[in-house]
């Protein structure tokens, strides 16, 4: 700590402060403009101007001086007001003034400092800029004319998000931010340059003009769309969720989100809600009471073992403990399931062998604190953008090591220093083998190592796994293989991540264990940095494992239950909020099952594929609508409540399963917060957690590991001569199938594509949006062509989240699917 | 006191008034003179032939009754206009706090006091009755 004094007041503050930190942790107020606590200091803009005696008075930036013991500064002299007012007028002489029109009005700080230091004229003239306002994309509009070339924008955008879409150009009076080629802002809008303006130079569009800020409601909420849990305010009027406010003091992440977080949030108000329980009458759905929606719904649920029920993650932890008793105690079967039975096998199988639990043994956290980062494939920053941010602050300030192993590249292959090891898809489990082979063979491994079971079985069934065997079937090289093993075994503190999802058949029990062994080897396991954190997809995965929610014992999986609707087996089949028919592997598949079962109960926000099939259709709510918990990734319980009022009729699972319950003779837990009680009471790591104590931070639920080494079984790459690999995936603005109803997400992304090599295009005599036909044996497909460097030759790649285009047409849920491309 | 000497006075003043110009207004057949400042119905005041209002949410903010409902929109060359403009006259207190916060001068009120109406949906005046004709 650090002596100085302050405004005559003797205060203390740590010796990496600047003299704004060192005000502000004591309480004092330093008006700023240019600066923002996540970015590196600027010194742009002079606002925060101090005096300090010992620079002989001088008027010095506070943002951008640091501390030193025994400074004397003060921070309001009538010198110093009269240069703030200077710095106000010489900004306000080229502002446009515009502040009626303006929609920052009200939540913008040059509004705010103006009025505070009551600048009411200008001694200076000039004329105001005339500088183009690019309306080009849907998302953010950029009005060069009210910019006061702070750079925050600029800086979020390198810093953090690591895009790189604006800079300034032009010099002198002429200074603005542009983007490449001054052409319009064409990037991945994430929508962090437009939370960090301080002015009204970048907006949200899709806000525009809805409301002032003041009168926005600010209700803190938990993202519904993946497994990050980043923390959002949702701005609302008139039971209408408008916008989602940045507040820079939310959650691990400081308030950053994705494209999809910030500007996917319009499915909670959508038009297209379903607002009514619908009943099958006649060959048609139409519109009935919830009596007598929820009277058909207890009379098929009393089928006993051949009822079935299938749930999305995004239910709470409440709903879904919830819908397991009912299934379980009330009607009396274990056939529950949810992400098709193979998107949470690395937690619900392979962690549990080898860790001995369902959740990963780090936390997000553990990110920055590392030393070395082993990211299997580039898709992670796809399907958690904010976990990208992290990986690249680590690589960017700290210094992190960063490898990826993926079967094309991306947007994380392009951070400094970082490897890419591209290897033919569905060879990653070989892979991983090796490397733990050569981390044996290189006497690499931790001392404690060979005394976890399984470490003779590993040992003997890794011999088949040599760098130089590996390397001709993975198209690695056997020192690119040992290189992997050296850097990650010699690092201090070494993370690996990977992501899952309905999209990533490949990333199971299989791939979880692994790299569970490359951990457990190296002793890379259960300390700070350390560890294996796997991404699950949806808000609440972690949550639907954790509840218990998939097969166990003698109940169907997902695919065995679509199985068992198509030979007769499940006469009754209650899905809650997923869309088997868009996102389950082998559609032909799923539809004939959802055909031939004799009765479908769909409870979802919209009549989705599946919904339209159904013969029950309960309008459920949104997480926006209802109270509960959302356990994220890396097992933060996180606690949400209403910011809206429900809309039209539709009642929340929790209630929809509480009547339920009731209606067959069980006793229904009086709310959300007595089921979580029931809950914590028998969940590990959740024991003592209450609604009222997870506050706005939430906690986390700690992870016991009990070690023991896998045998992972790696599958054959497949090859066909003339044929092309596809391996399916997320894109980075969509998330599972409800971000088809963000208007966000679908302006920037509105269509599945195929995504191919140049060499392959060029093979194929194929250029850029032609439209080509891809076939499998499961089926053909028409998509759009997209050309991009990032694909090795022989690979193409096709996005899951589009009902228009399903890939699962053409994709029976293996992780690799041979096809043919032709225009 | 002489008991006549009342009556006489009283008749005395209601026969001076028989002589001088009624004070009440024979409304409606007579109109009232309304002060310059009177606060009756608001007018939006129009130039270049298209409402001045921004829709800034301004007036809406400041209106204690909060009777003034904006929505705000584009037109075809990004400019921002009142795409709805509505004053509820059944809650208004007629203090013109609305007039005053306008930051463009988009707003009056006008010496219109007939605000009697059969329904009260009438009563909610929109942007086309408000407009200045
Ligand atoms: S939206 Fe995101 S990627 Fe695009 S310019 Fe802004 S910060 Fe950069
Ligand atoms: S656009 Fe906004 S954030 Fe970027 S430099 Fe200008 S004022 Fe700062
Ligand atoms: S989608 Fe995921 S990464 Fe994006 S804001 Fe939501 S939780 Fe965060
Ligand atoms: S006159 Fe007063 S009460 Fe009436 S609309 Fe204006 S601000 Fe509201
Ligand atoms: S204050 Fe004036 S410009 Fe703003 S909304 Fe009201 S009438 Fe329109
Ligand atoms: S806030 Fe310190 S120079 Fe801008």
């Amino acid at each position: 700590m650090v002596n100085l004094i302050i405004n005559d007041k003797p205060v203390t503050a740590p010796k990496d402060s600047t003299i704004y930190d060192a005000a502000k942790i004591n309480g004092i107020k330093i008006p700023i403009l240019c600066h923002d606590k996540k970015l590196k200091p600027f010194g742009a803009c002079r606002m925060c101007l101090v005096e300090v005696e010992q620079m002989k008075g001088r008027q010095i930036p506070a943002c951008t001086t640091p501390i030193t013991e025994g400074m004397i500064i003060q921070t309001a002299t009538p010198d110093i007001i009269k240069a703030r007012k200077l710095v106000l007028e010489l900004l306000l002489l080229n502002h446009p003034l515009d502040c009626p029109v303006c929609d920052k009005g009200g939540d913008c700080d040059l509004q705010n400092l103006t009025y505070e230091y009551q600048v009411n004229s200008n001694r200076f003239v000039d004329s105001k800029f005339q500088h183009k306002i690019d309306y080009n994309n849907p998302l953010i509009e950029r009005d060069m004319n009210r910019c006061v070339l702070c750079g925050k924008c600029v800086r979020i955008c390198d810093q953090i998000v690591g895009y790189g879409a604006l800079t300034f150009i032009d010099r002198g009076i002429e200074t603005k931010i542009g983007c490449e080629f001054e052409d319009g802002l064409n990037c991945e809008f994430c929508g962090s340059c437009v939370s960090v303006c301080p002015v009204g130079s970048l907006l949200a569009r899709p806000f525009k003009n809805k409301a002032r800020f003041w009168a926005l409601t600010k209700h803190s909420s938990v993202c519904g769309y993946c497994g990050t849990g980043c923390n959002l305010t949702l701005g609302v009027k008139d039971n209408k969720v408008l916008t989602t406010i940045y507040d820079e003091n939310q959650g691990f992440h400081k308030g950053q989100l994705c494209a999809r977080g910030r500007f996917g949030y319009q499915f909670i108000n959508s038009e297209k809600r379903l607002m009514t329980p619908l009943v099958r009458k006649n060959g048609n759905l139409v519109e009935a009471t919830w009596e007598e929606a929820l009277e058909i719904v207890t009379a098929r649920l009393r089928g006993g073992t051949s009822v079935a029920a299938l749930a999305t993650a995004r239910l709470t932890n409440e709903e879904l403990s919830l819908f397991k008793k009912l299934m379980i105690e009330n009607v009396g079967s274990k056939n529950i399931d949810h992400s098709g039975g193979y998107a949470h096998s690395a937690l619900t199988e392979g962690f549990t062998r080898s860790f001995g639990t369902t959740a990963a043994p780090s936390t997000i956290l553990d990110i920055q604190k590392s030393d070395y980062l082993l990211v299997v494939k580039t898709d992670a920053y796809e399907t958690h953008p904010v976990i990208g941010f992290e990986i690249n602050l680590a690589v960017k300030n700290n210094g992190v090591k960063l490898t990826i192993l993926s079967d094309k590249r991306g947007k994380l292959s392009k951070l400094p220093d970082a490897r890419t090891a591209v290897h033919v898809p569905g060879s990653e489990v070989a892979v991983l083998n090796a490397i733990c082979k050569s981390i044996l063979d290189q006497k690499l491994i931790s001392a404690t190592a060979a005394s976890i079971p399984g470490f003779a079985q590993l040992e003997s069934a890794l011999a088949a796994y040599t760098p130089e065997a590996v390397a001709s079937q993975s198209g690695l090289t056997a020192a690119e293989i040992n290189q992997i093993a050296i850097d990650y075994a010699s690092a201090a503190k070494a993370l690996i991540l990977f992501p899952t999802g309905l999209a990533y058949a490949g990333h199971n029990a299989e791939l979880a264990s692994a790299v569970a062994n490359l951990a457990l080897l190296t002793g890379k396991v259960g300390s700070e940095g350390c560890g294996v954190l796997c991404m699950n997809e949806k808000n609440n995965s972690q949550g639907a494992v954790d509840m218990g929610f998939y097969a166990q014992e003698d109940g169907l999986n997902a695919l065995k239950i679509l199985d068992a609707c198509t030979s007769g087996a499940v006469k009754t089949l209650f899905i809650a909020g997923e869309n088997p028919l868009a996102s389950y592997p082998n559609s032909a598949k799923v539809k004939s099952a959802l055909d031939a079962v004799e009765c479908l109960i769909v409870s979802d926000l919209f009549l989705t594929e599946t919904a339209a099939r159904a013969d029950v259709v309960l309008p459920a709510c949104s997480y926006a609508e209802k109270e509960g918990t959302f356990t994220s990734t890396d097992r933060r319980v996180q606690y949400i409540k209403p910011a809206i009022k429900k809309i039209g009729k539709s009642r929340t699972d929790f209630e929809i399963f509480s009547s339920l319950i009731v209606a067959l003779g069980g006793a229904a837990p009086a709310s959300p917060a007595a089921e979580f009680a029931a809950i914590s009471a028998v969940t590990p790591g959740y024991a003592g957690m209450t609604h009222t104590g997870l506050g706005v931070e939430g906690c986390f639920a700690p992870v016991e590991v009990k070690p023991a080494f896998v045998v992972p079984q790696s599958a054959a790459t497949p090859v066909e001569a003339g044929k092309l690999a596809l391996v399916t995936g997320s894109v980075l603005y969509h998330n599972g199938t409800l971000s088809q109803h963000g208007e966000g997400p679908m302006f920037v992304c509105p269509d599945a594509y195929i995504e191919m090599s140049r060499a392959d295009a060029r093979n194929k005599t194929i250029i850029e949006d032609d439209l080509v036909t891809v076939s499998s044996p499961s089926g053909t497909l028409q998509l759009k062509a997209k050309i991009t460097p990032r694909m090795p030759e022989g690979v193409v790649f096709i996005p899951y989240h589009f009902p228009a285009a399903p890939v699962n047409k053409v994709w029976s849920g293996s992780a690799v699917t041979m096809v043919t491309v032709a225009k | 006191m002489n008991p006549i000497a009342p009556i006489i006075n009283g008749l005395s003043i209601t026969l001076k008034h028989m002589f001088m110009k009624p004070v009440t207004l024979q409304y409606p057949s007579e109109r009232p003179k309304v002060a310059t400042r009177y606060r009756g119905l608001h007018g939006l005041k129009v130039s270049h032939s298209r409402a001045k209002c921004v829709a800034c949410y301004l007036c809406p903010t400041v209106c204690p009754a909060k009777c003034i409902t904006v929505e705000a929109g584009e037109d075809s060359s990004h400019n921002k206009i009142a795409t709805r403009y509505e004053i509820d006259m059944l809650r208004c207190i007629f203090c013109g706090y609305c007039v005053e916060a306008c930051p463009v001068d988009a707003l009056k009120m006008t010496g219109e006091f007939e605000l009697a109406n059969y329904s009260r949906e009438d009563f909610i005046y929109s942007k086309e009755r408000l407009l200045e004709k």
